[in-house]
């Protein structure tokens, strides 16, 4: 477990001496901004019933921020290592594979917390300046970020998995972009052909998708299902990523 | 220290290693020579644990390297060749990084961090990103690295790659210096420093062992001529009276120097030392001498040699190869 924490601090320190982080923070925190003008233009206009939560998490500005995150994040994490070599060095120090991966994964989750967080301050300081008229609903609040970490965890295993498998960022970059917006567009599908197909189908693919789940949340509902599904999905993922990693190395 | 049986390993439908056997005694300095694809760093990631044999057994500081492959990284300081580092962290960021993965903590790591800076020659340096350093600095960062943990078995792939010969000499120094208290294995292509450094020199090409030896037997063994250079005084058929001592090959003669002396080059027989017979000759004919120096074949020799399959015909002149 010792390490583990050396790992992750490694890790960490990587992130924040690189630009990328401060890009992406930069760049999620301008999107969040157009989100957040976009829900509230909504509540503007006419009564809502929805929150001014669940209408920034609906806006097609989250979406935009929500696809670049997680490649950008992961690409780095193995690829890189490969590129310079120095997964020779990593692996000739007494570490496990578990540890390797299990630190670059949990110092991406940290670094994707970390982004949301001036999201927060967003609807804290609407809530204060209109003198409590922008209602922040407790159950709203809590399950849009429960679900954005949950839905983070398993793009992050996804981008992480993508990494180990290339020593090109590029390559790592585009496979988890893709995978995450094959994701995705499972909720577009059933927007756009919902009432031509069966309720069975219906239902099965709105397990997955991922713009249902945030509705669900985003009102104030926390279901237990896509959670286990996403943190199952996470585990998944990283075995994968554990196995890679393992591979490269035990390959007779 | 080191146990190496049987090591095969193959990459793909290629045989990168074939069935080579050694030992390493603990306080050795071993050279590992071989031309470029020899499978010189294939075998020494497999001893430091990066990667398993097809089939073998290889035992570091009697563990075993696939089964106890972390006890065997914790004795063994392994510096790959290229010396990969981060290139975002400062030199002595990466030495704590890397000590604390090791093992070491708190004021400990940091004494020790500051030794290695100090032996390696990059205190100077502590402050400075790798990826700013010179190529030199990098390998230096590397050393140190493969030193941090005091490991009983230095795994050296190439340590001197890239170095200018100042700082070669400092390597070389080094080394000796950690003979008393490491076991090291080095890959080199600089062979006049495995001559000055090295106990023992293990030779492999095309993935097969071709000698194993210390560095003096080797140029013993060598089929090759020695070479007698003389600088003579002396009028007539000099050379026919030399090359009829037992032992010489063939005489030539070289340039003729500043009149009355001549220069020649004797082709002596590995086994024979004609020098006594050339000066009791010189003393009979009362030709004078002002030079005689004999010329044994190097590593250098002994390693193309090898490296050749056909092997080379024993009257080529050391110096031609």
């Amino acid at each position: 477990m010792r390490i583990f924490w050396i790992l992750l601090k490694k890790e960490l320190h990587s992130f924040f001496v690189s630009p990328v982080a401060y890009v992406v923070l930069a760049l999620v925190m301008v999107l969040n901004g157009f989100a957040f003008r976009a829900a509230l233009s909504v509540l503007e206009s006419a009564p809502s019933e929805g929150s001014i939560v669940s209408w920034s998490f609906h806006a097609m500005w989250f979406w935009l921020s929500y696809f670049f995150i997680f490649p950008l994040l992961t690409m780095r994490l193995f690829a890189e290592e490969k590129k310079l070599g120095t997964l020779e060095t990593l692996f000739t120090a007494p570490v496990r594979a578990w540890q390797v991966v299990g630190s670059k994964y949990l110092a991406s989750v940290i670094v994707y917390c970390v982004l949301w967080l001036p999201s927060l301050f967003n609807f804290k300081f609407a809530h204060w300046i209109s003198g409590g008229q922008v209602e922040l609903p407790g159950g709203a609040m809590q399950g849009a970020y429960l679900i954005l970490v949950v839905m983070g965890m398993f793009n992050l295993a996804v981008g992480c998995f993508a990494s180990a498998l290339t020593a090109n960022q590029i390559v790592a970059a585009i496979i988890s972009f893709t995978l995450s917006l094959m994701h995705f567009l499972l909720g577009i599908f059933i927007m756009v052909v919902g009432r031509k197909i069966s309720d069975t189908l219906v239902d099965i693919v709105n397990y997955f998708a991922a713009t249902e789940h945030i509705r669900i949340f985003t009102a104030g509902l926390i279901d237990s299902r896509p959670l286990i599904y996403y943190l199952s999905m996470s585990l998944l993922f990283l075995t994968f990523t554990h196995h890679v990693v393992e591979f490269r190395r035990w390959r007779p | 220290m080191i146990d190496v049986q049987e090591l095969t390993k193959q990459y793909a439908g290629r045989t990168a290693v074939n069935n080579i056997s050694f030992k390493v005694e603990p306080g050795e300095i071993v050279g590992f020579l071989g031309p470029n694809g020899a499978g010189k760093s294939t075998t020494m990631r497999i001893l430091s644990g990066y990667m398993p044999a097809t089939s073998g057994r290889v035992q570091v500081a009697g563990f075993d390297v696939f089964q106890q492959s972390i006890q065997v990284r914790q004795s063994v300081g392994y510096m790959p060749e290229m010396a990969p580092l981060y290139t975002d962290m400062k030199v002595n960021e990466y030495l704590r990084f890397r000590a604390e993965l090791k093992g070491l903590s708190g004021h400990a790591m940091r004494r020790r961090v500051g030794e290695v800076m100090e032996l390696t020659g990059v205190t100077d340096m502590r402050k400075r990103l790798i990826g700013n350093l010179s190529k030199g600095y990098r390998q230096r960062v590397a050393l140190a690295d493969a030193l941090v943990h005091k490991p009983k078995l230095l795994i050296l792939d190439e340590p001197t790659n890239g170095l200018d010969p100042v700082q070669i000499r400092h390597v070389r120094d080094l080394l000796r210096n950690l003979k008393s208290k490491h076991t090291v294995l080095l890959s080199t292509h600089i062979l006049h420093e495995v001559e000055q450094t090295c106990d023992r020199v293990i030779m492999i090409h095309q993935g097969r062992l071709r000698a194993n030896n210390t560095p003096q037997n080797l140029t013993r063994q060598l089929r090759s001529t020695t070479l007698l250079h003389l600088e003579i005084d002396g009028t007539g058929e000099v050379a026919e009276k030399l090359t009829a001592i037992t032992g010489v090959r063939k005489t030539t003669e070289e340039k003729i120097l500043v009149h009355p002396w001549r220069k020649f080059t004797l082709r002596v027989e590995p086994e024979h030392d004609v020098r006594d017979a050339v000066m009791e000759l010189a003393m009979q004919q009362k030709w004078r001498i002002r030079e005689m120096h004999r010329q044994l074949p190097t590593l250098e020799d002994v390693f193309v040699e090898l490296s050749m399959n056909a092997g080379i015909p024993s009257d080529i002149p050391t110096h031609v190869l």
